[in-house]
């Protein structure tokens, strides 16, 4: 237990020392929430709502930090890490690569975690938004969006031969679900087709099943989105070993 | 009598259609120290690689410590350090990080402030990993497979990028290694360094074992491969191996001049 410490402690440090990764994470959601904040405040989003223009871009922000982690910066790591033979290196000690990758995620998580903590802070302070769901509904809603984002990411670096083309795939469809999902731009000013598309990309649910949540909406109204998101994990990890067990990490 | 630590029997292993090793055999004893020899591609580093455990090989058998590496890796590592032909580490990690992380990964790890200062990386502790010259880094990567205070070192080129007053250190390091009890098994292409420290010598080309030995039946040999006018007593090692080694063209500048 004190080894997988000292593994975290250094994957952590290493995490801060990553400028872009701890950027996206951690600040560039509070200055998107500055900025929309700006613009809108937090006023209703339509005439006799109850729910503010904030109170529906915090949680769909908060998509936004999972998405950067679990698409971006693990796969990223992850993919890096292979090519360049750092988890060989690992694997000729007692520990073993599985560690080193199981603290990196951990570390992952946990950033995504502190970001949307920094998220709700600043929107409390700032705009004054309403959490209105249950700590159950919302922690159902983060946790399978947690697990979406990063076996997504996972199934990307299995099915890149190397870190570019898993970079490219990771890059591709983060901003492909970023714009298009709702979690940047509110999904009510896209035309009908690009609706129509935002439906197959996971990023999609994970924002609704949030932005509902949040909004005090209890679970049994986002069955869908649970069945997809939920489905789309299992598939993902599952494929994604699949593809993992042909590798070559020596 | 002295402990075998590593016994490979009739060791073979493919890439796919290449025939990377083929029907290897070879035994190291504590307080042995076995080179590996051979031209780039001769399955030196494949070889070494299945006793580490990081290949599964296709055929043969492979002991460390009497276990098969391949599947009790965890406990083989306790007592076994390594250092890679291209070892590379963590972005962004600092000496005395990647040192402490790796201390933590043994019960009783070497005391890696004094390695550092004897390996002459003491004014490097806080610097970057990746900001370290290639002499540097090999130190560096020859302290971390002592970390754990091995009875087993498997070192993949131990002093390539290292300059010669440093390989004169490290040889002197190994002879006190040697001395220790711990058994050595390394491929190097240099030949004086082979010459200073091996007591056997495994010789591979394309795969194939040539030759397992001592310096002097590894003599014996060269001496009944080669034509008598060709023949030099005494001569050094690098020498013996010239004579029997496949000879390449070399750049003969034609096209270029």
């Amino acid at each position: 237990m004190k080894r997988f410490a000292v593994i975290c402690k250094m994957e952590f440090r290493m995490f801060a020392r990553d400028f872009f990764g701890f950027f996206f994470a951690l600040v560039f959601p509070v200055l998107m929430l500055l900025l929309f904040g700006g613009i809108y405040g937090n006023e209703p989003v339509s005439e006799g709502a109850n729910v503010g223009m904030m109170d529906v871009c915090v949680p769909a922000y908060a998509v936004m930090v999972i998405g950067v982690t679990g698409l971006m910066s693990l796969p990223l790591t992850l993919a890096n890490c292979k090519e360049k033979k750092i988890y060989k290196r690992f694997d000729a000690t007692p520990v073993g690569k599985k560690s080193i990758i199981l603290a990196q995620v951990l570390v992952n998580v946990s950033v995504a975690m502190m970001g949307i903590l920094v998220l709700l802070v600043a929107g409390k302070i700032l705009y004054h938004i309403q959490i209105r769901g249950t700590l159950i509904s919302v922690g159902v809603a983060v946790v399978l969006s947690v697990t979406t984002m990063f076996s997504m990411g996972f199934l990307f670096t299995a099915i890149g031969q190397d870190l570019k083309s898993a970079s490219f795939l990771c890059y591709l469809f983060y901003f492909v679900m970023l714009f298009l999902s709702g979690a940047t731009i509110p999904d009510m000013l896209f035309p009908d087709t690009m609706k129509t598309i935002a439906k197959f990309l996971p990023m999609t649910h994970a924002v609704d099943f949030m932005q509902g949540v949040f909004a005090g909406d209890g679970l049994r109204g986002y069955g869908m989105q649970m069945l997809v998101l939920g489905g789309l994990t299992v598939i993902f990890v599952g494929v994604g070993a699949v593809l993992y067990r042909g590798k070559d990490w020596a | 009598m002295e402990q075998t630590v590593v016994q490979v029997e009739h060791l073979s292993l493919a890439y796919k259609n290449l025939r990377a090793v083929w029907d290897v055999s070879f035994s190291v004893k504590a307080g042995e120290i076995v080179a590996v020899i051979g031209q780039n591609g001769s399955g030196k580093t494949s070889a070494i690689e299945c006793v580490e455990g990081l290949r599964k090989p296709d055929d043969g058998k492979v002991q460390v410590f009497g276990k098969n590496p391949w599947t009790n890796r965890g406990e083989i590592y306790k007592k076994m350090g390594i250092q890679l032909q291209e070892a590379e580490y963590p972005p962004k990690i600092r000496v005395v990080e990647l040192c402490e992380l790796f201390a933590s990964f043994y019960e009783n790890p070497a005391d890696w402030n004094l390695l550092l200062t004897q390996m002459g990386l003491d004014d490097k502790r806080k610097g970057m990993v990746h900001k370290l010259s290639g002499g540097e880094r090999q130190r560096l990567s020859i302290l971390l497979a002592l970390m754990g205070r091995p009875k087993l070192l498997v070192l993949d080129e131990l002093t390539t990028g290292l300059d010669p007053e440093v390989r004169q250190n490290m040889w002197e390091s190994f002879e006190k290694i040697r001395k220790g009890g711990i058994a050595v098994l390394m491929v190097s292409h240099y030949l004086d360094e082979v010459e200073a420290l091996a007591d056997k010598i495994l010789y591979l080309e394309k795969g194939k074992q040539l030759f397992f030995g001592t310096q002097q039946e590894f003599r014996e040999y060269v001496k009944g491969r080669v034509p008598k006018e060709e023949w030099e007593e005494n001569c050094s090692l690098e020498k013996l191996y010239l004579m029997i080694a496949p000879k390449t063209t070399g750049l003969t500048m034609e096209g270029i001049l």
